[in-house]
Order: structure tokens, then C-alpha cells, then sequence
């Protein structure tokens, strides 16, 4: 063999690359499954050389193939699409380089696809990435925007132009990058890392228009749905059109059915909520200012109730207590009155029944002598004396005259 | 009767307390200083139910200058 490499002694070049090729061809033979992320073909070489990529790992191999392997009927070779790679590891002694001699390539079917798609979903799934209670609220105006599209694309414009015309005062942080290829899932990832960590994005857009199954592939590279289930920051998608689903639809806070939606669900529209606050602002005052009438009424009935709007009626039915015990007082006074009036008639009929009035009416006379005694007979007077006679109608003086009469008669 | 100072009150205080007021008077049976007492009291309230209202229109009169603003 080969003696060991010295300073004095140094391998030549063809040495070293024969040892190392024969150390790589000593390798097996390999399947390998990756995306087929640069293709070139020089004219009428007879190589063809692409660069396979790990869609979830920023990992790539060189490959080498004859003309016929790569351009076998059937396979469509092209940059993006998904392969199974049957090849050799090589190394080309001419030129030092390494590459996996490929002598037989597979296109990964588009049900294989799917059904891959399918089985990380369903991992996804049960590890709850896809759950509803782990959906974020959008802010309800936010200021700014993240947006990942493709530069100058359809989405791109239906999102900005939409969510502008809705909200003036929107502002938008962009991430152009890959959307589709090799390099989209990668390059979304990174864009997504850049805006959840600014702390301006309140909500980031993920928009892409609509596109073969294998054109939308990189939204549902499984990378992808991670980032976007660890983002901080709400994540909405438009990708595709609606009947499409990705994975990232699955994970992402709100699904949109196009970019346009998108735009709907980020940003209110401000005529919208003019009208709405509007209304709402009339229907307070209008309640508030109806409640006050309401008690304006209520009010202004309390105070004409009688009892609070005539105090005086409070004296009424005393004041007329007063009169009527008054009046009783009075009457009943002048019934006493009375009664004593009639005692007094009374007493005074009696006086006059026994005076003797009566009966010098009927003829008899009371006499007096001079010195007022009354003369009860005529032995009594002398002769010649002066009497008093007191008949009803009156007094008469007389003189007693004893001549004229015979002897005084004895009653 | 309750001898709280008129300011400390609520509207819908004073607005209960002058709803009892009125139906109190109007069931009778109380003396007359009672129930001018009482009398007193309600005028009290009222006016304080009515300072409240007062108040509140005011301040809905005062918001009023914005309205409209926001039509376009």
C-alpha cells in the first residue's frame, strides 16, 4: 500500500482522491426521498445535475444522473417536486466533488403526497396543535399588519388594497419571500420569526394565491405549522382558494377563505363601525334621555298628588273640626240660655199669679193710713183722718166721715 | 321619619323615600305636626329628586354638541 503522508513526503492529489473515492464507493447503495431543489441539464450532456433538499431541514445533497434516468417517460422532473432517489454516493475524482449518483428517480405520487400530508396532520392533531382553544383572538383594529406573500403578487395587493380601503389607517410590516419551490416553507418560516418578534405586529397574514397541490405543498410542511403554532403573534392564512386545505389552515388562529377575506378579518371596515358606534351612541341617549322623561312624569305626579301639591288641604278637615265643635259650643250655650229665659217666664207668672193685682182687678181695694198700715177695720181710724185707697187703676186719697153712716158694721 | 341630609342621597333614594312620603300621607290617621312634618319632607324630596333629574339633563345636553360629528 501507500506509505503514510509526510512533509517530506506528500501524496500527490490523485492519491488522495483516489483513496477518498475509493472510501465513498465503498458506501451502499441508497434510498433517499427529497425535493428537488435546483435542475440543470447543459445542453446535450449526457449528466444531469440537481440538488435534492430536505423540505424540513435546510439540508441538501448533490446528484448526478445520466440524461435517460432523468428524463425517463413518465417522470416530470422538475424544481420543487418531491422524489425517491435510488443512488450511490460518488465521488468525481476530475474535479474533487461529491455527489449521490442517482440510477433510478421516483416522482412521490400526488396521493403518496396527500397521504403523507395526511399522517402529519393526524400526528399534528393529536399532539393538539390544531385545537380550538388554542386559537388567539384577532386585535380588533390592529396598527400594523405582518404580511408574508410572494413580491407583487395577486395576494399580496387584494390583502393591502382591501385592508386600506377598510381601515386608512392600517400599516403593514412585509416579508416578500418564496411562496411556492424548494426554498417557500424555509423562507416563510423566517418571515414569520422576523414579525412575531417585532413587537409592532399585532397580527401577521400568511397570503398566497391559489396553486397546484404540489405548488402549495410548502404550506403544509410540517416546520411551517410548528412556527406558526409557537408564533406570540395571531396568525392568519389565505392560501390557496377555498376548496384547498393546507396544514397551516389547520394551526393557523383564523383560516381565510382568499386574501381578500383575510383582509376582512384583520382590519374593520370604518364606515362599518362609524355606523355602529353611531348608532349605538343615539340609542343610549335616546334610552337615557326616555328614562329621564319617564321620571319627570313620575315626579311631576308625586308632586300634583293632592297631599303634596295643597298642604292646605292638611288644615281643611281640621280647620272644619274647629267650626263644628265651635258651633256645637255655641249652640249649646245658647240653649242654656234659653232655658234659663224660660225658667225666668216661668218664675215671673208665678209672682204675678200671687200679686194682689188680681184682685183689685176684680174690684177690691187695699187702705192705708198715713203711715202705710193697712186698715182691716173701721175702729181703727178716727174721724176725719186721711186713708190711702189703692184700687187697681190706682191710688185715691179719701177722708174718713162718720156722720153720714149709722153704727160701723162687723164684716 | 329618616333625617338624612338631602346631597347624600341618590336619586332612586330619594325617589323611594318621597314615594312613602306621599303614600303615608295620603293613609292619614297622623297628627298635624306629624304630617306637616311629613308634608316638609316631601317638598324636600322632590326638589332633590328634581335637582338629580335637573342634573342628569345637563350633563346629557353638555355630550350633546358632539353629536352628529361622526355622520358622514
Amino acid at each position: 500500500m501507500t506509505a503514510p503522508s509526510s512533509p517530506e513526503a506528500p501524496w500527490p492529489v490523485r492519491t488522495v482522491a483516489r483513496k477518498i473515492a475509493d472510501w465513498i464507493g465503498r458506501l451502499g447503495e441508497v434510498w433517499v426521498e427529497g425535493q428537488v431543489a435546483q435542475l440543470s441539464r447543459r445542453g446535450g450532456a449526457a449528466t444531469v445535475f440537481l440538488t435534492l433538499r430536505d423540505p424540513a431541514a435546510d439540508m441538501s445533497v448533490p446528484v448526478t444522473c445520466h440524461r435517460d434516468v432523468a428524463d425517463r417517460p413518465g417522470l416530470e422532473l422538475t424544481e420543487g417536486a418531491r422524489v425517491i432517489v435510488r443512488a450511490r454516493p460518488d465521488y468525481y475524482v476530475a474535479r474533487g466533488s461529491f455527489s449521490l449518483r442517482a440510477t433510478e428517480i421516483r416522482a412521490v405520487g400526488l396521493g403518496e403526497l396527500l397521504a403523507r400530508i395526511e399522517r402529519i396532520r393526524k400526528l399534528l392533531a393529536a399532539e393538539g396543535l390544531f385545537d380550538a382553544a388554542r386559537k388567539r383572538p384577532l386585535p380588533f383594529a390592529p396598527a400594523v399588519v405582518g404580511v408574508i406573500t410572494g413580491r407583487d403578487s395577486a395576494a399580496e395587493r387584494d390583502v393591502l388594497v382591501t385592508a386600506r380601503r377598510r381601515w386608512p389607517a392600517v400599516r403593514f410590516e412585509m416579508h416578500n419571500c418564496a411562496v411556492q419551490g424548494p426554498n417557500a416553507a424555509v423562507s416563510v418560516i423566517e418571515g414569520l420569526r422576523r414579525l412575531d418578534q417585532d413587537p409592532d405586529v399585532e397580527v401577521i397574514v400568511i397570503a398566497r394565491g391559489g396553486g397546484s397541490v404540489e405548488d402549495l405543498l410548502p404550506f403544509s410542511d410540517e416546520g411551517l405549522v410548528r412556527a406558526i403554532a409557537a408564533a406570540r403573534t395571531p396568525v392568519v392564512t389565505a392560501v390557496g382558494h377555498e376548496t384547498d386545505t393546507t396544514l397551516v389552515d389547520h394551526v393557523a388562529d383564523v383560516r381565510a377563505a382568499t386574501p381578500t377575506d383575510a383582509a376582512h378579518r384583520i382590519v374593520p371596515e370604518i364606515g362599518e363601525q362609524r355606523r355602529l358606534v353611531d348608532n349605538l351612541r343615539a340609542r343610549s341617549r335616546h334610552l337615557l334621555t326616555s328614562r329621564l322623561d319617564q321620571q319627570d312624569r313620575w315626579l311631576e305626579s308625586m308632586r300634583t298628588r293632592p297631599v303634596l301639591a295643597s298642604p292646605d288641604r292638611l288644615l281643611h278637615g281640621r280647620l272644619d273640626d274647629v267650626v263644628g265643635l265651635r258651633t256645637r259650643a255655641r249652640r249649646t250655650l245658647v240653649h242654656r240660655v234659653e232655658g234659663a229665659e224660660r225658667d225666668l217666664e216661668h218664675a215671673r207668672a208665678r209672682v204675678a199669679a200671687l200679686s194682689p193685682a188680681a184682685t183689685l182687678e176684680r174690684g177690691y181695694a187695699v187702705v192705708q193710713r198715713a203711715d202705710g198700715a193697712l186698715v182691716r177695720d173701721p175702729a181703727e181710724v178716727a174721724d176725719g183722718e186721711l186713708l190711702r185707697v189703692r184700687v187697681a187703676g190706682g191710688r185715691l186719697h179719701v177722708r174718713v166721715d162718720r156722720s153720714t153712716g149709722g153704727e160701723d158694721e162687723q164684716p | 321619619m329618616t333625617d338624612e341630609a338631602g346631597p347624600t342621597q341618590t336619586y332612586e333614594q330619594a325617589r323611594e323615600e318621597l314615594g312613602d312620603v306621599v303614600r303615608r300621607l295620603e293613609a292619614g290617621g297622623l297628627t298635624l305636626e306629624e304630617s306637616l312634618a311629613l308634608w316638609e319632607r316631601g317638598e324636600e324630596l322632590a326638589k332633590l329628586c328634581q335637582h338629580w333629574l335637573d342634573r342628569a339633563r345637563e350633563r346629557l345636553a353638555a355630550a350633546a354638541p358632539a353629536d352628529g360629528a361622526g355622520q358622514d
